[in-house]
């Protein structure tokens, strides 16, 4: 096969761009387009137009899905072509070459060949990837020959990495000794399942067991607990008895001694209590007493000795005024001495600032240099002022050269333009050609109507059996009219349906003759009808008769003759008398049957009447057919003269229909394509006189024009010339704009410096008259002078504070004097003493005094308050003392003693009786909590029962052998509790079930691992098998070729190519150099020389395939990249080679490859296409 | 009136067949199948307040040996018993080979028939006999039936028989019988086990297999359960199918022929899907897929099985979520009858390979030895069990063939299609 065409109607970047790959041998066709130029596109829409545009495709950015079209013409090695579109969609993407037609896939299948498109990809396409992919692979694969054959010739550039993935997939799966494969690992985990399955299996007898022992133990616990209850009822019994035998021996003595206290009062519990509280009160109560009388003695004497303060006190307010201004005084002392010193060191500041600015100056004299606030701010102003003007001048000075040298720059721009050309002619010319330009459009499309037309009308010509007649000449062929058609086609169907009828009307009369027929037989076998004669013939019978008989009645004698005759004629008859009765009879039977039969009678006449009309019909109906047919020879003969001069095949007028009506039609047609033709020819002229006066203007424009340039190139060149033209004036007119605006603004720049000089020189008057009352010159700076202001303003603040220090200093002196009178005054009246002291030593004097007398009067008080209190304390002790001798003496009465000294003795005794009394109760209540409900006397007597030197050893027998039985219990509880928990864990659960479930599980997993296992395994060996069979019927050839490509295509670096043994003695292929002695193992090869192999290789498999079938577009993306410049030069050659034999299709992104294969390739071989 | 359940073959605790578990399969859902069906039988004999219950021997499976399930079987008979329901059971030849009958003490509701000799068993109160012989070895091989008691006059007669009747496929040749034999006893009905499909014999006296609860593999399938019988006042018996399986078993056969492609047939298998699903609503539905049939998309499924297979699984796991499960799905199908000639070249010469090998039996002998190493590590039961493991067998070797070529062509020429 080889593609013609390939059609990028509307596919990827691309919009009815044609790639014509018909030319060459079959062509070696370079397709370059640049990066984004659609190259891949367009590879892929090579594919995609054979094998259907895939579900999700990318190429879809301009066109819709919907859109999608890619259209194609390919040749079958035996010619036959084919032109298809492909769109995309779910079926029926194979449509005819018109794109209103689905076409069968089958329809490609004989170019294909039963190559499907993974195999076609594979095996006829090669790309960058694959060379390195395939280059790889011979590196890793060490050589192995049968990979590298099977490589060369399947085109499959990974078939390492799909060996080595099927290998890896069923390594995953399983490993003979492995453990985490998936296989492995299930079995391993179904090992581990069966062993927990035998586990949780319970065996039936276990359980049994298991029950039957949990039921001896139920049993034998039962026992043992009825022992141990009555051990435990005899000990507890022996213990009461035990601990109850000190108690009765103790409630025996206390029965004694009740006996020594019984005549003893009951006195109150509290009453000794009582007794020796009151006591304790009249004590205390008479020590009060003595101590308040003593104090009250020590209090009088010290009231008597106290001073008495009063004058003192009187004075207390005047005193602590005095003294609280005596630390006023103090600081006052203390300050005045700060001040005058900060007093004198401004003064000093200030004369030694004055001297500074005038030395002519004393400080008094110093006023003359202030200055008013507002000669100040202008002195401010002026400095401020200096600063703008100065800056202005400055910037303006710095522009002026700058739009100097714009200026200069734009100006030699205008210059450099060239000279315009004047276009208005051309602009004119091309006005005009813009109008006949559709004309020549027109013209084109007229012209490819006519053809087509005129094709068409061809075929049809020839399919109406006219191919001898030119065209031209069809419409006065003598051709009968479609009215003359109707004509004949109306009269032979008249003539057709009146024979027809005629048919069908003899038919049906010869059946009516044949059904009158068959009923006159059916008449005649059922009884011959008598007629009207018959009757008359017998009637005449009889009256014979008669006659005979009567001249027999009158007597007369009858001729023996006579009566023999009619005897005779009445057969049957003895006599004339039986042949007259005879006679008679049938006379009237035959008139009975005429009456009876009128029906049938009348019927027959019918019949034989119709029978008569029919036949004659019949015969008239004959005559008429035989005309109608030669009628019809007649007019048929008449049509086939009419056709005679066509010499064609006549048919009846009815098919002649049809061809008529195409005739008319072809005659339409063929007029209306000479038409076009005409019209063709009509705009040829206006065309070409436009085209060259549209040519001579250009030329005059010094363009030159070739002869084969249309009207629309030429009116596009006109175009574009007019375009760039007026692009230059436009330009110049720019910079005309520009040079005029730079001229305007230097000249205005220069203005406003002269302008800003007149500004600083009036400023420079009005600062010399500012300063002049600070002493300062003309050229003073603005800066100097504010100087001079701030120390001016420094010293005048200076002299102001000492001035207010001055004040203060003398403020202070007066005070002090005032407060030294005060006291003077104050130490007369209260303290004489203190005359001739200091006013700040008799100030603190008089303070001293003051406190101790106020400390004199506050201890009088005290003193006073505390006779009030033992006055109040002697009186209570006398009252308490009475009450407490009233109480002893009641409590003597009570206790039936006469002197309180008797009272304890009564207390001891009436304690012993409550005593003795509450122990008796005690032991009582001891007892019949031991008697366990027995009465106390009744438990002492059966205590007294027992053996008190025996009861000890029993009850330790009794406490030994309720050990034993308690161990017994447990050991029997805890066998119980054992045998309950196994057969509780027997308990009908189905975890055995469970695992074994989970064991099918796994085996379900593992079918189809090992189902997926087995798959890998046979398609790895079966590919293994044909690798092996392939080399075998391959290697020659394909090993002799590849060779001879390998030397070439690394320029002759290597000789070829051979095989050899590895160390393992498998087959292996190395590269050959320097005249065989030297051989490369290919994992020496370097990367670039291993591609370089496997294309060999691949070119050497294709070749030795297309030896034994048809060729297929071999599809090459760019390959080249990676190579030197003169390997891709051999490499372009060996593929030139190659396309002697089918065609090649390369596509590539880099220029100079398509540069490199125009210089290396000579013209026949090479195509190149280009994708912009 | 009067109601009585007959159930055969229950196999307690028997796992089901095989279940291999994948992402989405609700492996819950599948756990005690067999005592959950038979929970349902007694819950079905109690809401139904039947008179009794018959059961046609294989209580148990023949060569299982825990006892617990033993346990469990009495603690349902409890339940029975505390109903007041009665049960008479012939042991079956798993009964007879199983460990747990040996000691297992059943309440005293249950009456298992004597293996020695045929005998009659009355029914307290009621005018019902129950005729019936256990197996008292694995391999009966003897009529039993022959030799069962005549009928009781004045009594509903009821024949309990472990049997494979006149012989059946799949199972084996046990106590056979003739209907002629079980119709001259003159029972009004005859209560037949061992036979896991369910079956009616004859009608006039009713002859049944009940078949068994629970489905257990994949050719067991459709509801299974117990057959309820009500006799009417004339005493005709009238035998009614109760489902009581909790996983049910269905092949899912879904029609490749004329499929465009690989999900045009994924399709239609939803389309199977829906329709097996509302089938079965209230089951979870164990479906073994087949896909079969002439399609285009033969080589696609083929290429990568396993990625159909999982798209068939993702489509219940989709489409039914708990109550589905895809047991196995077959991949059947055939491409369509090849047009145009075969290609050249290597990998011509491959499907060459290929198709030679296929068509010479002895030359695929040859592959088995790269399966050695696996056939030597798996296991006993996986063995035992595995239908698709056979690799001495040429037609098993040629089916996987025919897998393998697609996906071969597929790895050799991956990608390159629109490369």
């Amino acid at each position: 096969m080889k593609i013609l065409s390939l059609d990028l109607i509307a596919f990827g970047p691309f919009t009815g761009t044609v790639l014509d790959l018909s030319a060459g041998q079959e062509g070696l066709h370079i397709v370059y387009g640049p990066n984004e130029a659609g190259k891949s596109s367009a590879l892929r829409a090579l594919r995609q137009l054979l094998y259907g545009i895939p579900e999700r495709s990318a190429d879809d950015f301009v066109h819709p899905f919907s859109k999608m079209r890619v259209g194609g013409s390919l040749q079958s090695a035996g010619g036959e072509v084919l032109e298809v579109v492909r769109r995309k969609g779910r079926g029926g993407t194979l449509r005819s070459a018109d794109d209103k037609s689905a076409l069968d896939e089958s329809a490609l299948e004989r170019f294909l060949k039963g190559v499907e498109a993974g195999l076609f990809a594979t095996m006829f396409g090669i790309g960058y990837d694959d060379l390195v992919a395939g280059g790889r692979e011979i590196v890793q694969g060490g050589g192995d020959l049968g990979r590298l054959i099977f490589a060369a010739g399947s085109g499959v550039a990974n078939l390492g990495a799909v060996m080595e993935g099927l290998q890896a997939e069923a390594d995953a799966l399983f490993r003979p000794s492995g453990q985490k494969q998936k296989i492995n690992e299930a079995v391993g985990r179904l090992k581990q399942r069966r062993a927990e399955f035998k586990d949780a299996q319970l065996p039936g007898q276990e359980w049994v067991r298991h029950e039957l022992a949990l039921k001896e133990a139920v049993q034998a616990k039962a026992g043992v607990e009825a022992e141990l209850a009555a051990a435990q009822r005899s000990l507890s019994r022996l213990q009461r008895i035990q601990e109850a035998l000190p108690v009765i021996a103790g409630r025996r003595e206390t029965l004694k001694a009740l006996e020594t206290v019984a005549g003893a009062v009951r006195l109150p519990e509290e009453f000794g209590e009582r007794r020796r509280d009151s006591l304790t009160r009249l004590r205390v109560a008479q020590s009060e007493r003595n101590l308040a009388a003593a104090n009250l003695a020590v209090l009088g004497k010290a009231v008597f000795e106290l001073e008495d303060p009063s004058v003192l006190l009187g004075q207390a307010e005047a005193i602590e005024g005095v003294h609280q201004d005596l630390g006023s005084q103090r600081k006052a002392a203390k300050d005045r001495i700060a001040l005058a010193a900060r007093r004198n060191t401004l003064r000093t500041e200030a004369r030694q600032t004055l001297r500074n600015l005038r030395e002519d100056l004393a400080l008094e004299d110093a006023e003359r240099l202030r200055i008013t606030k507002p000669e100040a701010v202008r002195i401010q102003e002026l400095g401020a002022e200096y600063e703008r003007v100065v800056t202005r001048i400055d910037g303006t000075r710095e522009k002026i050269p700058e739009q100097e040298r714009a200026l200069a720059v734009v100006v030699a721009r205008l210059q450099a333009f060239p000279k315009p050309r004047l276009v208005d002619d051309l602009r004119r010319r091309l006005a005009e050609a813009e109008e006949v330009l559709p004309l020549e459009k027109q013209m084109a499309s007229a012209r490819s109507d006519a053809k087509a037309q005129l094709q068409a009308c061809g075929q049809a010509q020839a399919r109406l059996g006219l191919s001898a007649t030119p065209l031209q000449d069809l419409s006065r062929l003598p051709v009968p009219s479609i009215e003359t058609q109707r004509v004949f086609e109306d009269r032979c169907d008249g003539l057709d349906r009146r024979l027809a009828s005629l048919v069908e009307e003899i038919r049906k009369t010869e059946a009516d003759l044949a059904e009158i027929g068959r009923r006159l037989d059916e008449a005649r076998l059922v009884r011959e009808v008598p007629s009207e004669g018959d009757l008359a013939a017998a009637r005449e019978a009889r009256d014979r008769g008669w006659r005979l008989i009567r001249r027999k009645l009158l007597g007369e004698s009858l001729g023996v003759g006579e009566v023999g005759d009619f005897t005779a004629s009445c057969p049957g008859a003895g006599s004339m008398i039986e042949a007259f009765e005879a006679g008679l009879r049938r006379a009237d039977e035959t008139a009975d049957r005429l009456r009876r039969e009128a029906d049938r009678v009348a019927a027959k006449a019918r019949l034989l009447a119709d029978q008569a009309a029919l036949r004659d019909r019949l015969a008239k109906l004959a005559a008429e057919l035989t005309a109608a047919q030669r009628e019809k020879e007649a007019a048929a003969a008449e049509w086939v003269g009419f056709w005679q001069p066509l010499s064609i095949e006549t048919r009846s007028p009815r098919e002649m229909l049809q061809w008529l009506s195409d005739f008319k039609i072809l005659v339409e047609k063929t007029v209306e394509a000479l038409e076009r033709e005409a019209e063709a020819d009509a705009l040829e002229k206006p065309t070409d006189d436009c085209r060259t006066s549209m040519a001579l203007c250009l030329q005059a424009l010094s363009e030159p024009v070739e002869a084969a340039e249309t009207l629309s190139a030429l009116v596009r060149r006109a175009r574009s010339l007019i375009e760039k033209e007026d692009q230059i004036g436009r330009q110049v007119e720019e910079l005309s704009r520009e040079r005029v605006r730079l001229a305007g603004e230097l000249d205005s720049a220069r203005l406003r410096l002269s302008s800003l000089e007149e500004d600083h020189r009036r400023w420079q008057g009005q600062w010399e008259q500012a300063v002049q009352p600070l002493g300062l010159g003309a050229g003073t700076r603005p800066a100097e002078a504010n100087a001079v202001m701030e120390e001016l303003k420094s010293f005048f603040d200076k002299l102001r504070e000492a001035e207010v220090l001055q004040q203060r200093l003398e403020g202070i002196d007066r005070d002090a004097e005032a407060f030294s009178r005060k006291v003077a005054m104050l130490a007369s009246a209260v303290a004489p003493d203190l005359a001739g002291r200091s006013a700040e030593e008799s100030a603190g004097e008089l303070q001293r005094r003051l406190t101790a007398g106020r400390e004199a009067q506050s201890r009088r008080q005290a003193l006073q308050k505390q006779i009030d209190q033992e006055q109040a304390k002697l009186r209570k002790a006398d009252g308490a003392v009475a009450e407490l001798e009233g109480l002893l003496k009641a409590m003597c009465a009570e206790a039936g003693c006469k002197e309180s000294d008797e009272l304890p003795e009564a207390e001891r005794r009436s304690f012993r009786r409550r005593q003795l009394e509450d122990r008796l109760r005690q032991e009582e209540e001891r007892l019949v909590h031991l008697g366990s409900g027995s009465t106390v006397e009744d438990f002492v007597k059966d205590a007294s029962a027992v053996d008190p030197d025996g009861i000890a050893g029993e009850i330790a027998r009794l406490k030994e052998e309720i050990g034993r039985l308690t161990a017994v219990k447990s050991e029997l509880d805890q066998r119980i509790g054992s045998e309950r928990t196994e057969l509780g864990r027997m308990d009908g659960g189905d975890k055995a079930a469970r695992i074994a479930q989970d064991i099918q599980a796994i085996i379900g997993g593992l079918e189809r691992d090992v189902e997926h296992y087995a798959r890998l395994k046979i398609a790895g060996r079966v590919l293994a098998l044909a690798m092996e069979r392939f080399r075998e019927k391959s290697q020659g050839p394909i090993l002799r070729k590849a060779s001879g490509l390998f030397n070439r295509i690394t320029c002759g670096s290597f000789d070829g190519l051979r095989t050899d043994v590895d160390p393992d003695g498998n087959p292996v292929l190395v590269g050959v150099r320097n005249g065989g002695q030297e051989t490369v193992p290919v994992d020496g090869m370097s990367d670039g020389t291993a591609d370089q192999l496997y294309l060999a290789l691949r070119l050497a498999g294709l070749e030795h395939h297309l030896e034994a079938n048809e060729p297929m577009p071999f599809v090459v993306d760019d390959i080249l990249i990676k190579f030197d410049n003169d390997r891709a030069a051999a490499a372009l050659q060996a593929l030139a080679e190659l396309s002697k034999k089918t065609q090649v299709i390369f596509f590539t992104h880099h220029r100079h490859l398509v540069e490199l294969a125009a210089k290396n390739l000579s013209g026949s071989s090479l195509i190149e296409h280009g994708l912009e | 009136m009067l109601k009585f359940i007959h159930a055969a073959d229950i196999h307690l605790d028997s796992p089901l067949v095989k279940l291999g578990a994948y992402e989405g399969a609700p492996t819950g859902e599948i756990r005690g199948a067999t005592r959950r069906a038979f929970e349902n039988l007694v819950q079905t004999a109690i809401t139904e307040k039947v008179a009794f219950v018959l059961i046609a021997g294989d209580v148990y499976d023949g060569d299982w040996k825990d006892y617990n399930t033993g346990l469990y079987f009495v603690s349902r008979m409890g339940r029975l018993r505390e109903a007041g329901i009665p049960v008479f059971i012939v042991a079956g030849n798993h009964d007879a080979a199983s460990t747990i009958t040996k000691s297992l003490r059943l309440p005293d509701n249950v009456r298992v028939f004597p293996a020695d000799r045929p005998a009659t068993l009355r029914l307290d109160g009621m005018d019902v006999a129950v005729h019936g012989q256990s197996f008292g070895t694995p391999a009966v091989k003897i009529d039993l039936a022959r030799s069962y008691p005549a009928a009781v006059p004045g009594c509903f007669n009821v024949g309990l028989l472990h049997t494979c009747a006149t012989g059946r496929e799949g199972h084996e040749p046990y106590a056979p019988c003739t209907l002629e034999t079980l119709r001259e006893k003159g029972y009004d009905y005859w209560a037949l086990g061992h036979v896991h499909r369910r079956e009616v014999l004859l009608l006039d006296p009713p002859v049944v297999f009940a078949g068994n609860i629970q489905g257990r593999h994949a050719r067991e399938t459709g509801p299974k359960g117990c057959v309820l019988v009500s006799v009417d006042a004339a005493g005709r018996p009238t035998p009614d199918f109760r489902p009581l399986d909790v996983v049910r078993w269905e092949a899912a056969a879904v029609d490749a022929a004329g499929a465009e492609n690989g999900h045009d047939l994924l399709d239609r298998f939803r389309e199977t899907l829906s329709k097996r699903l509302e089938l079965n609503p209230d089951v979870l539905t164990v479906l073994r897929v087949t896909l079969e049939g002439e399609t285009a998309a033969h080589d696609e499924i083929m290429s990568d099985p396993e990625r159909w297979v999982n798209e068939i699984r993702a489509a219940v796991v989709d489409e039914a979520g708990e109550h589905a499960w895809v047991e196995k799905v077959k991949l059947r199908t055939q491409p369509p009858p090849a047009g145009g000639r075969k290609p050249d070249g290597a990998v011509g010469e491959l499907l060459a390979l290929v198709d030679e090998l296929v068509a010479a039996p002895e030359a695929l002998s040859s592959l088995a030895p790269e399966l050695a190493d696996l056939e030597k590590k798996l296991p006993r039961e996986f063995r035992e069990a595995a239908e698709s493991w056979r690799p001495d067998d040429a037609v098993w070797l040629k089916g996987l063939l025919a897998e393998a070529k697609p996906m071969l062509v597929r790895r050799l020429l991956q990608g390159r299609r629109d490369a």
